[in-house]
């Protein structure tokens, strides 16, 4: 039986949580003025698509692939990005 | 006198260098921007008879006000006004690199579109319709690889072709230049309503001179640009501009639930992406480019940190055992044949044995050499830098870091500078040009000096033997540590105080494809840094060496100018008069005091002033009229140079070995032990250790040599430098006293 498309959930969460391997949509970006300029400028607008490629060997910052290029972020700044969670690292089946 | 002005603008790792020495061909001069530490690069380019000036805008992601680079740029187009604006763009990414260019064709024409690293594009199997583009833009977009000089001449033509064109208007004084802006992007029907409004309300103000750039002025306000709004507030109607913005940008906040600025950084986006989607063909699954595969090691989460390890290794072995030879070799010649035939000709012309031989030889000669010795140093540190920089390996190694670094409040970048200060700090003050903003490179410049250079470890070497007979090793790896942990510990302070404010800046850094460097700017880059080095601190240094050789040549009582026996002469005065400041730290005779003195100059100096000054050395300088003739020493010369070089070459592969401290401890006499102990003994009312280690806790931590002063203030600005010297005098004083005292009081 096809689950009705009201039960799909949306999973909305910060960039520092989506996992390694994971894709996302931006939602928002939050945070002081320059933070938020910043990232705005290097390509983390409202529908952008974003893949978390690697974390670093300490577990911080994360690297990203934005607009066909590679952006190395910390977690804290991260943090201001609320984005839709598009696909897990390992997305189980039949929830796409 | 130039007849047009060219500004470069662009993203970092654009390749823009290539394309600035493309243009300049060899004609560059490099400085700084005035008052800042951000390299300026200015040139000529001579081009159909025409000669321009051409100037290299900091490489930046955006025009907003909000880092120093940024700030620069700006400034310069909206000041300067320059005839043509090239800005060079990244074919492999041009989403992001057109945010930019988007920002300048809003502000002014006159602009021509480098489209470069082609190669890089189709590695990716991007393909582009550069005469879409250029009609999108509404700018000429000229296809070139600055690598290999394609494109470079046709990118020539079109910014004479611009020049021909007439420029528009004159001179305004808040608005940007005058030439009308290349494009509109539609902001959307609600957010063009305020520009509009805004735009209108401005022109009608005629305090503001607003003219043609009253949309690019309004656009500006409603982001809220704090320095636009610094600029419009002292002028007659400006203030009341602002608070329009503000109204508007609420208003905005209110229907569109979004800020103004993100609104408009949405907007460009948007205007971005529709013509990117029209004039790239992209394949339409992401290759996996060689950069992808090398990252998926070198940022590994197993292999990361050995990567890491081994890159840094090598670039410290290169800056240290490869340039060592080299540097023995420039020295060796100047204390040697160079001296000797100036001392030659100086008897030839009468003045053998007088003052004057003794200040050229002495003097201006010994500070000569004193800074040419760092020339094969620096040339190694340029050179490893612009390897790893162009390579792309250092934003890795940044990125592999930064989470250690970030405890103490410094940037993933500063690894590099702080391992290279353990060889010299010299070459260590020069490494922080990698960061990117200012904070985070006056900061490292301060600690680095921390990091207990390799002209210090003869002093602990001696002082271990010393008073540490048995436990030298442990003693001098100690030394080390303690520079790590005060640099730590400062740190975190410097982080808490000083440099609070500066802390908003995110850890925002791209991660650009790997390239091989290309050897021409390699040498480029190696040539102009040293050079600038030479000519900037090296007048320092030589006036600091004829100096500090007046003080030893001055007779503080009776004898003759030049001929005065140290202990006499206005050098140990001073020493002398100095002492009294080292009693609580229990090291109060003038020979110890002498002794740091001359470390000011250089550290390697501490240990022969120490013998000298205690009476404990054999003279070594062979009587005058065993002065080898020219021959003789031009053989040592050649010899000696062929030798060094054939060092240098074999230093190469033990770059890969890691070797432990290789500590050179010459032979000390025994004399000069016993006079160091009964020296600091009475000194210290009879606790020499402790002042013993209260000394080289001092001699770590003080001041560093005259050379790394020099290359502070070239780098970091006079108030920097002045910081530095007397924040480390005084840790050094306070951490001395610690030890002295606190250990007195320990042993009771």
């Amino acid at each position: 039986m096809e689950p009705p498309s009201a039960l799909t959930t949306v999973i909305e969460t910060t960039l520092d949580l989506v996992p390694v391997g994971g894709r996302a949509a931006v939602v928002r970006v939050g945070g002081e003025k320059a933070v938020r300029l910043r990232l705005m400028e290097m390509g983390l607008v409202r529908g952008e698509q974003v893949r978390v490629q690697r974390a670093a060997p300490l577990g911080d910052p994360i690297a990203l692939r934005v607009k066909g290029y590679d952006l190395a972020l910390r977690r804290r700044d991260a943090r201001a990005v609320v984005v839709r969670m598009t696909a897990g690292a390992d997305a189980p089946d039949g929830t796409d | 006198m130039a007849d047009h002005t060219i500004a470069l603008a662009g993203n970092p790792n654009t390749g823009k260098s290539t394309v600035f020495n493309a243009l300049t061909g060899g004609r560059q001069h490099v400085g700084n921007w005035p008052g800042k530490t951000v390299a300026r690069k200015t040139g000529t380019l001579d081009h159909a008879g025409r000669r321009y000036a051409v100037v290299d805008l900091p490489g930046t992601y955006s025009l907003s006000a909000y880092s120093l680079e940024e700030i620069i740029a700006r400034q310069h187009l909206v000041e300067e006004r320059p005839d043509v604006v090239v800005v060079v763009v990244d074919a492999a990414n041009l989403e992001r690199n057109l945010y930019l260019t988007a920002q300048i064709l809003e502000m002014r024409g006159g602009v021509v579109i480098a489209l470069n690293m082609a190669d890089a594009a189709a590695a990716k199997g991007l393909s582009i319709d550069v005469e879409a583009l250029a009609r999108r833009l509404g700018a000429p977009v000229v296809e070139t690889t600055a690598r290999s000089g394609r494109g470079i001449e046709a990118l020539k033509a079109a910014i004479a072709g611009l020049v021909d064109e007439p420029l528009s208007a004159t001179a305004e004084q808040a608005a940007p230049p005058a030439t009308a802006p290349g494009v509109h992007i539609d902001y959307g029907t609600e957010v063009e309503a305020e520009i509009r409004s805004l735009a209108q309300a401005l022109e009608a103000e005629p305090g503001l001179r607003a003219g043609r750039g009253a949309r690019w002025l309004a656009v500006k306000l409603l982001e809220g640009d704090p320095d636009i709004a610094a600029r419009l507030s002292g002028l007659a109607g400006g203030a009341a501009m602002i608070a329009a913005a503000a109204a508007a940008a609420e208003r905005l906040r209110c229907a569109l639930g979004e800020d103004a600025d993100t609104l408009i950084a949405d907007g460009r986006y948007t205007w971005i992406h529709a013509m990117v989607r029209e004039v790239v063909q992209a394949p339409p699954i992401e290759r996996v480019t060689l950069s992808d595969r090398i990252d998926a090691v070198v940022t590994h989460r197993l292999l990361g940190i050995p990567v890491f390890l081994l890159a840094m290794a090598a670039a410290f072995r290169i800056t240290t055992d490869v340039s060592g030879p080299l540097l023995e070799w420039i020295a060796a010649v100047f204390d040697g044949p160079l001296a000797n035939q100036a001392t030659r000709l100086l008897e030839r012309a009468g003045l053998g044995g007088t003052w004057f031989q003794g200040l050229v030889v002495d003097g201006a000669l010994a500070g000569v050499g004193g800074v040419l010795v760092f020339v094969p140093v620096l040339l190694s540190l340029y050179f490893v830098l612009a390897v790893l920089e162009d390579s792309g390996y250092m934003a890795r190694a940044a990125f592999v870091m930064d989470r250690l670094m970030q405890g103490i409040g410094l940037h993933g970048k500063s690894f590099l500078p702080m391992l290279v200060g353990f060889g010299c700090t010299v070459p260590a003050i020069y490494a922080t040009r990698t960061m990117r903003t200012e904070r985070d490179r006056i900061l490292t410049g301060l600690l680095v000096p921390f990091m207990s250079c390799g002209a210090r470890l003869p002093v602990y070497v001696l002082f271990a033997a010393v008073f540490f007979p048995r436990h030298g090793g442990s003693i001098v790896f100690a030394m080390y540590l303690i520079g790590i942990g005060t640099a730590v510990v400062l740190g975190a302070l410097l982080n808490r105080s000083l440099f609070r404010a500066a802390r908003s800046a995110p850890f925002v850094m791209e991660l650009p494809p790997y390239r091989m460097p290309t050897a021409r700017a390699v040498l480029a880059h190696m040539w102009v840094r040293t050079s600038g080095f030479i000519r900037r601190a090296g007048t320092i240094i030589l006036v600091v060496s004829v100096v500090l050789w007046a003080l030893t040549a001055i007779p503080a009582g009776d004898g003759t100018f030049g001929d005065t026996p140290v202990e006499d002469s206005l050098f140990a005065g001073v020493a002398g008069a100095a002492t009294p400041l080292f009693a609580p730290l229990g090291f109060d005779s003038w020979q110890a005091a002498g002794a740091l003195v001359t470390g000011l100059l250089a550290k390697e100096v501490v240990v022969a002033t120490m013998a000298q000054v205690y009476g404990a050395e054999v003279a070594d300088e062979p009587p005058a009229d065993a002065t080898p003739g020219l021959v003789e020493d031009a053989r040592f010369v050649v010899t000696g140079l062929a030798r060094a070089l054939a060092d240098t070459a074999r230093a190469v592969p033990a770059i890969v070995g890691l070797r432990p401290f290789d500590g050179e401890a010459e032979e000390t006499p025994s004399a000069l032990k016993v006079a160091i102990h009964a020296d600091f003994s009475r000194s210290s009312d009879g606790h020499p250790t402790l002042a013993g280690l209260a000394f080289m806790v001092f001699v770590l931590l003080y001041t560093p040599c005259m050379a790394a002063v020099a290359a502070s203030r070239h780098e970091f600005g006079a108030r920097w430098m002045w910081t530095s010297v007397l924040g480390q005098f005084a840790v050094a004083w306070l951490t001395a006293l610690v030890v002295f005292q606190g250990g007195r009081l320990l042993a009771g």
